[in-house]
């Protein structure tokens, strides 16, 4: 597991000075940080709640989520796509046990389903132009630290035409003293054009 | 047994002229495309006396000259068929002129096709339904590539004034067994004689470009698919818009409709398998009367269809990998579907009224907001979308921490005032698609797929794609609250953006729902 800075909001600045601004990768699985596999989304601890019962959180507390949530989504698409197309068996330890898929209108619903499922796919090739993020107010999470993920791009599919696709996900965070381990509760993939596929 | 002219239909006339039509039908189903013309059923013939099947319709259209009376009836059939493979090679000598003419066309007019198709078409003739198509059409038009597919008449037209005029005909016509004849539009597909041309052109272009693997919209490229490898693609799906917005699951005919939006809906069995289970098939089942007729006399019907494959075979390394059906809208209850349809239409009533304030109501205070496109080099759509991209929150392309920041919009206040800015939208609510993804007790998370229209400004009258992903709370008065809404645009300008301006069932909702009132706006959780 990687382990980030503590002081990961100074770190972020240097490491986004040392990235030019605009960089499009060919591949979005290629991440030039990494030297080994990884199997697990992971970034660094989260802040700690401010202790406060008014659901009006201040700016700073804001701020903080969304930076927060903007860097595991980044870390989460670079493991997922990669993992998808490069080590699919793995794919499904990305979920939580409960979690669900619908998948261009089937649902397929906990991690055997997900192993089966994954397994049937054809090999893929993901290629992912765009990723937004919202980190989910605590309101409809109960407090459970969650990030909205959308993302869209091109697949190709073995045997079958390239599509488009959009893609959301909610990664829900596992907290531990040293580290944050987020996993998928929930996917939702179409291909854009589902309808002639 | 035949009856003297003047008696009305009996019972027995009309199991008769049923059989003929089965038999007709069944012929149209395993000939080729260019089927005889002339041995069908004509609008006149229930004028005829003589109920022989075989005789039906011999009197009409037919150039070749036929003598039923000197031949005995077990032979007749026999002269039935020859008749037959005589017009299929006059039928195929008049094609390829018919198709050179409209070959002749320049690149523009790629996209603008529109394949027709009418319902359990095969039960009529082709030159009979033509002619009643023209009748009452208010445009002439050029059919190209008439031909059956199972249980479906369809061809092709070339004008999109056309493919509107034709589909205003739907429900204007009828049978001679009194039915309506419902006529469906797709904007999708080339005529096979217009791509053949098409490809030795093109052919190489293309496959430099898949090669050297350029952000072409493949789906601008009529034929990709030659290039692709081997296509899972099924065959005689319909395409996008008017049939793929029916195309949803089969719990999910939303019931928030009109009375007479309901009408067009009447009829149709969600879940009735048709003999070949294609989409069409299965949505447009018009009056399970017509299949019964055609089981009784041929039951293996149902076999030889299932037999038929579906497409071409996949090839590659993993041929026993397939991807799995697409369907449509994904709701998971029946209730689920109604609140999330209830408050979509809702919504989009307020959206689209010319004055978002109304939408406070409808967000949690601290909301938040963000909006990506995503666009493709040589898209036409480009100009449109450039309004859109100083606010594009694409966090792969954008580095900066701030302005990932700044672009999030965050409370309603700030989300609304946002949204009113942007141009007033028309959406098309009839042919969306629906992925209600994730729910708990406290969340409701769902992703609408549609077009929309600009109706003001410079790009008056584009149509754009959207995938909207909102994330709900349980509101007062059994409402949702929105807490996160995320919106991707993306420009579209293929002509399946115009089919969403064809749906069946119009998009005028009742003005009966009230938008979210003040004192709603302070019931909402604060």
């Amino acid at each position: 597991m990687r382990k980030f800075r503590s002081n990961w909001s100074q770190g972020d600045r240097e490491g986004y000075h040392k990235r030019s601004g605009y960089q499009e990768r060919a591949h979005t699985s290629h991440s030039s940080r990494e030297r080994w596999t990884r199997e697990e989304v992971v970034t660094s601890p989260l802040p700690k709640h401010a202790a406060t019962s008014s659901l009006m959180a201040t700016s700073v507390d804001f701020k903080t989520y969304v930076d927060q949530a903007c860097r595991a989504a980044e870390e989460f698409v670079n493991i997922y796509y990669e993992t998808m197309d490069k080590r699919r068996r793995a794919l499904s330890r990305l979920y939580l046990e409960k979690a669900t898929l619908i998948w261009n209108g089937n649902a397929v619903s906990g991690l055997d389903a997900l192993n089966n499922f994954f397994d049937t796919l054809p090999s893929s090739e993901f290629q992912v132009n765009m990723l937004d993020c919202q980190p989910v107010h605590e309101q409809a999470t109960q407090s459970q630290t969650t990030v909205l993920v959308v993302t869209s791009g091109t697949v190709k599919f073995d045997g079958n035409k390239q599509h488009y696709f959009n893609q959301n996900f909610l990664l829900t965070a596992q907290s531990t003293p040293n580290n944050t381990v987020w996993k998928i509760a929930s996917d939702c993939f179409r291909f854009q054009d589902w309808a002639s596929s | 047994t035949s009856q003297p002219s003047g008696h009305t239909m009996g019972h027995s006339d009309q199991v008769v002229r049923r059989r003929a039509r089965c038999w007709d039908m069944y012929q149209r189903r395993f000939s080729s495309v260019s089927q005889p013309v002339n041995l069908g059923m004509h609008s006149s013939s229930h004028q005829q006396q003589d109920g022989d099947a075989a005789m039906q319709g011999a009197h009409v259209e037919s150039p070749v000259r036929y003598t039923p009376y000197a031949i005995s009836p077990s032979h007749r059939r026999g002269s039935f068929l020859k008749q037959d493979q005589t017009h299929v090679n006059m039928e195929r000598e008049q094609k390829p002129s018919e198709r050179r003419v409209e070959v002749n066309r320049p690149q523009e007019t790629l996209g603008s096709w529109f394949k027709i198709t009418i319902p359990f078409g095969i039960k009529y003739n082709e030159k009979w339904l033509l002619n009643l198509l023209q009748n009452k059409c208010s445009v002439s038009f050029i059919p190209v590539e008439f031909h059956y597919e199972k249980m479906n008449a369809t061809f092709f037209v070339e004008n999109a004034s056309i493919a509107s005029a034709l589909k205003n005909v739907s429900g204007e016509i009828w049978d001679e067994d009194n039915e309506k004849i419902s006529i469906f539009v797709c904007p999708d597909g080339i005529p096979d004689s217009v791509q053949r041309e098409l490809k030795s052109e093109k052919g190489e272009q293309v496959k430099l470009a898949v090669n050297q693997q350029q952000a072409l919209d493949i789906q601008k490229l009529p034929i990709y698919s030659d290039f692709m490898t081997c296509d899972t693609k099924r065959a005689p799906n319909p395409r996008k818009g008017v049939a793929a917005s029916l195309n949803v699951h089969e719990d999910n005919i939303p019931k928030v409709m009109s009375s007479g939006e309901m009408d067009k809906w009447k009829g149709i069995e969600p879940g009735e398998k048709c003999v070949d289970r294609s989409p069409m098939c299965t949505t447009f089942l018009d009056n399970s009367n017509n299949i019964n007729s055609i089981l009784e006399l041929f039951p293996k019907l149902l076999c030889l269809d299932g037999q038929q494959s579906s497409g071409p075979t996949p090839c590659g390394l993993e041929a026993h990998k397939r991807l799995p059906t697409c369907k449509g809208s994904f709701f998971g209850s029946e209730m689920l579907k109604n609140l999330v349809l209830q408050f979509l239409k809702q919504y989009y009533l307020t959206y689209d009224s010319g004055d978002r304030q109304g939408l406070l109501g409808a967000y949690h205070d601290e909301a938040c907001f963000s909006l990506s496109i995503s666009f493709n080099p040589g898209d036409s759509a480009l100009s449109i979308l450039f309004k859109y991209f100083k606010d594009n929150r694409n966090i792969k392309m954008l580095q900066n921490p701030y302005l990932r920041g700044q672009l999030l919009k965050h409370t309603k206040r700030d989300i609304v005032d946002f949204l009113s800015a942007l141009p007033k939208t028309q959406h098309d609510l009839s042919s969306i698609l629906v992925d209600m993804w994730y729910q708990t007790e406290w969340m409701l998370c769902f992703s609408v797929n549609g077009v929309f229209k600009e109706v003001e400004g410079q790009s008056q009258g584009s149509v754009l794609a959207f995938t909207r992903t909102f994330i709900t709370t349980p509101g007062s008065n059994s409402s949702l609250c929105i807490v996160n809404d995320e919106l991707f645009l993306r420009g579209t300008s293929h002509p399946r953006t115009q089919s969403a301006l064809f749906a069946l069932v119009p998009t005028s909702f009742s003005s009966s729902m009230p938008a979210f009132s003040q004192e709603q706006q302070k019931m909402m959780p604060s």
